[in-house]
C-alpha cells in the first residue's frame, strides 16, 4: 500500500500482538525489567481515559441487548464476533452472520473483543484456580489431552497473577472445599467478595444435603463455596507476609473503584471499575513499553532460518473506513497474545507452526448449561456482582471418566442470561410477545406493573453449569480466502460441536439441577427448544438442551510435551519457530472447569520469565580466548 | 509563607446578598493552645464538626447536578467530598488515639444551614448552594490558601485576635498535640484503645489513605493529610498524596474548585499565581437543579411527595451519622455498612432534586425540590431504633 518499502520501520526487544489481558501482562513484566516492548493493538484505545470508559456504560445503558459487547462501539476494519452474530432457527439449527465464519454442526457461541484491553474488559472477573486433575485428564480419565506442565509448576505463578490482577477470596475455604493446594499461610491479597443474600439461602438450604447424578450412582454433598475474583474487596492485612495490599482502582480517573460497590453488570463493564482490567495493569507499564492502537498485524515476518523477525501491521485511521497503512516492525521476540482464534488465525496466514498439524484444532470453550427458577421469596437478585459463590463439587472424581465435569455458578443477576431479565419482564407484562409484528396484547402500566415486576422479579435465581469441554481435532478454526474482512485479512472459519461426552454432562448437569431445585423448593422455569433465542439447541437422548458460550476460547496453538503433536512448549514457545511466543487460552491443552483467565494469566507471567532469559542470553557476550596449544612434551 | 493565591479575596462575602436568615454559629473552642487532654478532645471535636460542615454543601452541588450532565465538575467535586470524609476519619482516629469519643450522631454535630464559616475572620455563609457560581465561590473560600496566622499566644498574635482561618485552627491543634505529647510523654497522650483506630481495610481508600494514629508522628502526618488535602503543600497546587501514600499526586481542593470556577484545568507548570493555563474544562452552568439555598422541609406542604422525600432523605442522613458513629465509637467494620446508605443517599437525592419547588411562586423562579439536612434528635432516635431493619444492615458486622 505504502510507496517505500518499510515506512515505519523500527527495532524492539519484543513485540506483543494484543493489549489484552496476556499481552498487557507480559509487556508490564518486560517493561519492567527494562526490555523495549512495542504492543500492537489491533482495536481502539478509548476505553482507559475516563470520558471513554463513561461512554463505554452510556452506551450499554442505551443497549438495547446487553451483551458482553455492547458498551463497546463497534470497529468495522478491526471487527469482533458478537454473541448477537448467532441465532436460532424455528425448527432447530442456528444461521450465522458477522465476522466469525461458522460451519459446524453446532454454533461456537462466544465472543471477544478487539480493543485496547481486550475481552479482560467485559469478563466476569471471576479467577478461580484449575484443580490439579485438570492437567492429566488423558492420563487420569483417557480423554482429551494432558498438559507438559501440572499444577505445581504454576502455583507460584497463580500467586504471582493473584497479584497482578488483585484476587480477593479465601485460600482456607479453597482449599478445603475444591482441595487446591497452596502454600502454607497463604491469603488471597483481599478477603473473598461477601456472599450474596441468595448464596446465604442456598447455603441454608443445600449445604450438607446429598444429591445424584443418576439412580444408584454416587452421592455428591453439595456445599455453597464463594469463587475468587479479580475484584476489589478489603485487603487482607496478612498478605504478603504482613505487609498487606493496596487495591488498584479505576484506569483513568484517581481515587476510584478501589472497592466493589455491587453494581451487578460486571459483564460486560463495571461502573465504578472495582473489577480488574488489562487497563489497570497497562497504567502501570514503564516508559519502555509504547502502546499502538489501531495496528491490525496481519502477518508474523520470519528469518529464512525459521526464526520470528517481526510483524507486518496495517495502522488505519478510522474504524469505520476500509483504509490503512502496511507497515513492519522487528524485534528479536514475537509473541502473540490477540486471543485463542486470533492467534490461530496469525499463524495459519503466515504458513507458520505447520508441522504438526495442530494449528487452529482443539478449539474449546466453556459450554453452559442454564436453569432457572423462582424462589418462594424474595431474593435480591441484581445486586453484588454476577456471581459471589458456587458448588465445587463436581469439578473432578470418577464421575470424569464418562462425562464432562462442571462448576455450578450461583447467578445473582437473575433471570437475565437466560431470558433477558428485566427488559424481558417488562415486555411481556406490558403485553409484548416474541413477534414483535404481532398486535400487542392488553398490558400492566403503572403501579399495578411497578409491584407485579417487583413481585416476579425479586425471586428470580438462576445456576450455570460450566462444563468442560475437551481437546477435538476437529473443532478448529480455519481460514478461506473467499472470506476476508475490509482490510482484506481473512476471517476466522470455525468448525464447532459438542461431543457427547460434554452432552452427557448435560444431563447429568440438569439431573443435579432438578434435585437442588427440589432442595430449595423453588419453581423450576428452564425450558430448552429450538427458536430465535436458542441457536444452541440440540437433542440428546430423547430430550431438549440448549447451551450458550462462556466467551472462554482455549486450544487452538496447543501446548504440549512433543514438537510432533503440539503447537507450544511449555514456555509457549512455537516449537518450529526460535523467538516466537503464542500466549492465551490456545496453549491450553484442557480447561478443567475454572473460568481460564486467571490460569492464562499465570501462564503469561511464567512465559515472561522465559522470554527475559531468552533476551538475556541474545545478548550475553561471546568470551572470546585464544586457543591454547597442545602441550608439547619433552 | 505568604500562600497569596490570585485569587484571595476575589471571593468577597458581600456578594452572598441572597441570604436572607441569620446564620447559624457554629461553636468555637476558646482562642488559645489547647492545654490539657480534655482541651484537647474540645478542638478535635471541634475539628470533627468542621470537616463535617463541608460535606452538606459540597453534596449539594453535587446533587444537583442532573444525572451525566457537568460530568468533570461531578468527579471533582465527588472526590473532594471523599477526601471530606477521610479527614472526618482522621480526626476520629487522632480523638481516639488521646482517649476521646467521637461525637457525630447528635444533633449539635450537624449544623444549620446558611451557617457562618467558623474559624474565619470574616462572616462567610456557607449555604446549601445548587451548583454554581455562587456555590465555588463559597467553596473556595473555605479551602483557600492563605496567610496562616500563628496559633494564639505566639508574639506575632493578639490575645483577643480571635481565629482568622482554618488553617491557623489547624495549627493550633497541631501545637497543642506537640505541647501535651511533651508535657504527658507521648505513650501516656496516646494512650487510647487501638481497636478504635481506623485502618484502611475498614474504610474505602479514596483520594489517601485512612491509617492508625498510635503516636506523635501519625498524629502529625494525618494533620497534614488533612490541611494539605485542602489547600496544597508548600505554595504550591498539589497535594502530597505522591509522597505520603505513594498515589497519584493531585491538585488541592481550592485548585480543584478553581479549575471548575476557572472553566479550565491547571497544566503541569501552574502556579498558584499563574491560575489555570491548561486545557478548557467542560463545565455547564446551565445544567443544573436550582434550588433555594434557605430551603426547609416545613415550606414543602405536609403530605406532599415531596415533603415525604425531604423528610425521608434527612432520616438516612441521620442513619449514616449513626453508622459512622458506631463506626468511630466502637467496631470500625461498621464503617463498611456507611456504603449502601451513602447510594441509598445518591439515589434519593436524584428523586427529590428533579422536581419543581411546589411553592407555585419558586416553581415560577425555576427552582427545584432540594434536600434540607435538618437532623434533629428525633431523627438520630428513629434512626438508631430503626438501624437493624434498615437496608444495608446486612452490611453491619455480626
Amino acid at each position: 500500500m505504502s510507496g517505500s518499502a518499510h515506512p515505519g520501520r523500527r527495532r524492539y526487544d519484543v513485540i506483543v500482538v494484543g493489549a489484552g489481558m496476556a499481552g498487557s501482562l507480559v509487556a508490564k513484566r518486560l517493561g519492567d525489567q527494562g526490555w523495549r516492548v512495542l504492543v500492537l493493538e489491533a482495536g481502539t484505545g478509548t476505553l482507559d481515559t475516563w470520558p471513554g470508559h463513561l461512554d463505554a456504560l452510556d452506551t450499554f445503558a442505551s443497549a438495547v441487548a446487553k451483551v458482553p459487547n455492547s458498551p463497546y462501539r463497534p470497529n468495522a476494519v478491526a471487527p469482533s464476533p458478537d454473541v448477537l452474530d448467532v441465532g436460532g432457527l424455528p425448527g432447530g439449527g442456528y444461521r450465522a452472520h458477522g465476522y466469525l465464519v461458522q460451519r459446524g454442526a453446532l454454533p461456537y457461541n462466544s465472543d471477544y473483543l478487539r480493543a485496547s484491553g481486550g475481552t479482560g474488559l467485559h469478563w466476569l472477573g471471576l479467577t478461580p484456580r484449575m484443580h490439579p486433575d485438570d492437567f492429566t485428564v488423558r492420563s487420569r480419565y483417557g480423554y482429551g489431552r494432558d498438559w507438559p506442565i501440572g499444577y505445581d509448576d504454576l502455583e507460584a505463578h497463580y500467586r504471582a497473577a493473584e497479584r497482578e490482577l488483585g484476587v480477593a477470596g479465601d485460600a482456607a475455604e479453597q482449599a478445603d472445599a475444591i482441595g487446591l493446594p497452596f502454600p502454607e499461610d497463604y491469603v488471597y491479597p483481599m478477603r473473598e467478595i461477601p456472599r450474596s443474600y441468595l448464596d446465604d439461602v442456598l447455603a441454608a438450604r443445600l449445604d450438607g444435603h446429598a444429591v445424584q447424578e443418576k439412580p444408584g450412582s454416587a452421592h455428591t454433598t453439595l456445599r455453597v463455596v464463594t469463587t475468587p475474583h479479580a475484584r476489589n474487596s478489603t485487603p487482607h492485612e496478612d498478605y504478603d507476609g504482613g505487609r498487606g495490599y493496596r487495591p488498584v482502582g479505576a484506569a483513568g480517573l484517581p481515587n476510584y473503584g478501589e472497592r466493589c460497590v455491587g453494581n451487578a453488570s460486571c459483564t460486560p463493564i463495571c461502573p465504578a471499575q472495582a473489577k480488574y482490567t488489562p487497563l489497570k495493569t497497562q497504567a502501570a507499564w514503564s516508559r519502555d513499553v509504547t502502546l499502538v492502537t489501531r495496528a491490525v498485524v496481519s502477518r508474523v515476518l520470519t528469518t529464512s532460518g525459521g526464526r520470528a523477525r517481526g510483524v507486518e501491521y496495517q495502522e488505519y485511521d478510522d474504524p469505520a473506513a476500509p483504509a490503512s497503512v502496511t507497515r513492519t516492525a522487528e524485534a528479536d521476540v514475537v509473541v502473540l497474545a490477540a486471543h485463542a482464534i486470533e492467534n490461530a488465525k496469525l499463524l495459519l496466514v503466515s504458513q507458520l507452526a505447520t508441522r504438526s498439524d495442530q494449528v487452529g484444532r482443539n478449539l474449546m470453550d466453556h459450554p453452559v448449561l442454564l436453569t432457572w427458577g423462582l424462589m418462594n421469596h424474595p431474593v435480591g437478585p441484581f445486586r453484588g456482582p454476577g456471581s459471589t459463590s458456587g458448588l465445587e463439587g463436581f469439578r473432578t472424581g470418577a464421575g470424569r471418566r464418562t462425562r464432562a465435569p462442571f462448576r455450578i455458578v450461583i447467578a445473582n443477576w437473575g433471570w437475565s442470561w437466560p431470558a433477558g431479565s428485566p427488559g424481558a419482564d417488562v415486555a411481556r407484562l406490558l403485553g409484548m410477545g416474541d413477534d414483535s409484528a404481532a398486535p400487542r396484547g392488553r398490558g400492566l402500566f403503572g403501579a399495578a406493573l411497578r409491584e407485579e415486576l417487583g413481585r416476579g422479579i425479586s425471586r428470580q435465581f438462576a445456576l450455570q453449569f460450566e462444563m468442560e469441554q475437551e481437546a477435538e481435532g476437529r473443532n478448529r478454526v480455519t481460514i478461506d480466502p473467499l472470506h476476508r474482512d475490509l482490510l482484506g485479512n481473512p476471517r476466522p472459519v470455525v468448525t464447532y460441536d459438542l461431543s457427547d461426552r460434554v452432552k452427557r454432562g448435560m444431563a447429568a448437569a440438569k439431573a443435579v439441577s432438578d434435585q437442588i431445585f427440589g432442595l430449595l423448593d423453588a419453581e423450576d422455569h428452564t425450558a430448552y427448544g429450538p427458536g430465535p433465542f436458542a441457536p444452541g439447541h440440540f437433542r440428546f437422548e430423547g430430550r431438549d438442551f440448549v447451551y450458550q458460550g462462556a466467551g472462554h476460547g482455549a486450544g487452538t496453538h496447543v501446548m504440549g510435551a512433543s514438537r510432533e503433536t503440539s503447537v507450544v512448549d511449555q514456555w509457549q514457545r512455537c516449537w518450529d519457530h526460535p523467538g516466537l511466543y503464542a500466549v492465551g487460552c490456545g496453549s491450553m491443552p484442557s480447561v478443567g472447569t475454572a473460568n481460564p483467565s486467571l490460569t492464562m494469566a499465570a501462564l503469561a507471567l511464567r512465559s515472561s520469565e522465559r522470554i527475559h532469559r531468552e533476551l538475556s542470553e541474545l545478548r550475553r557476550p561471546l568470551t572470546v580466548r585464544t586457543a591454547h596449544a597442545p602441550e608439547v612434551r619433552p | 509563607m505568604t500562600a497569596t493565591g490570585p485569587l484571595t479575596g476575589q471571593t468577597d462575602p458581600a456578594r452572598h446578598t441572597d441570604i436572607s436568615a441569620a446564620l447559624a454559629v457554629v461553636e468555637e473552642p476558646p482562642f488559645r493552645v489547647p492545654r490539657d487532654r480534655a482541651e484537647l478532645h474540645l478542638f478535635l471535636q471541634a475539628a470533627l464538626t468542621l470537616e463535617h460542615l463541608t460535606i452538606p454543601p459540597y453534596l449539594t452541588a453535587m446533587y444537583t447536578l442532573p444525572p451525566g450532565t457537568n460530568r468533570p465538575a461531578h468527579y471533582a467535586v465527588r472526590a473532594v467530598v471523599l477526601e471530606e470524609m477521610l479527614h472526618m476519619t482522621l480526626v476520629a482516629n487522632l480523638l481516639n488515639a488521646t482517649g476521646g469519643t467521637p461525637l457525630v450522631a447528635h444533633s449539635r454535630f450537624v449544623t444549620g444551614y446558611p451557617a457562618r464559616l467558623p474559624f474565619s475572620r470574616d462572616k462567610v455563609p456557607v449555604a446549601l448552594r445548587h451548583f454554581g457560581t455562587k456555590a465555588l465561590d463559597t467553596f473556595l473560600y473555605i479551602e483557600r490558601p492563605e496567610y496562616v496566622a500563628e496559633p494564639p499566644g505566639h508574639p506575632s498574635v493578639a490575645d483577643d485576635d480571635g481565629w482568622t482561618s482554618i488553617g491557623q485552627f489547624y495549627n493550633t491543634i497541631r501545637e497543642g498535640v506537640i505541647r501535651l505529647s511533651r508535657k504527658l510523654g507521648e505513650a501516656e497522650l496516646f494512650h487510647g484503645d487501638p481497636a478504635r483506630q481506623v485502618g484502611p481495610k475498614d474504610f474505602y481508600n479514596s483520594g489517601g489513605e485512612v491509617f492508625a494514629v498510635t503516636d506523635l508522628a501519625s498524629a502529625l502526618k494525618a494533620l497534614r493529610v488533612i490541611t494539605e488535602q485542602g489547600e496544597g503543600a508548600a505554595g504550591g497546587i498539589h497535594d502530597t498524596d505522591d509522597r505520603l501514600f505513594g498515589e497519584v499526586r493531585e491538585v488541592a481542593h481550592y485548585f480543584r474548585f478553581n479549575e471548575i470556577r476557572q472553566e479550565r484545568s491547571y497544566g503541569p507548570h501552574d502556579t498558584p499565581r499563574s491560575g489555570p493555563t491548561g486545557p478548557a474544562m467542560d463545565v455547564a452552568w446551565q445544567d443544573t437543579y436550582p434550588i433555594d439555598p434557605e430551603a426547609k422541609v416545613a415550606h414543602y406542604p405536609p403530605g406532599s411527595a415531596v415533603r415525604r422525600a425531604a423528610d425521608h432523605f434527612n432520616e438516612v442522613y441521620a442513619r449514616l451519622l449513626v453508622v459512622l458513629e458506631r463506626g468511630y465509637t466502637g467496631d470500625p467494620a461498621v464503617l463498611g455498612a456507611a456504603v449502601p446508605v451513602m447510594l441509598e443517599l445518591r439515589d434519593l437525592a436524584e428523586a427529590l432534586y428533579r422536581n419543581p419547588h411546589p411553592d407555585p411562586a419558586k416553581r415560577a423562579l425555576g427552582l427545584h425540590a432540594a434536600a434540607t439536612y435538618e437532623i434533629t434528635d428525633r431523627h438520630f432516635t428513629l434512626a438508631r431504633d430503626r438501624l437493624s431493619e434498615a437496608p444495608g444492615a446486612t452490611a453491619l458486622p455480626g
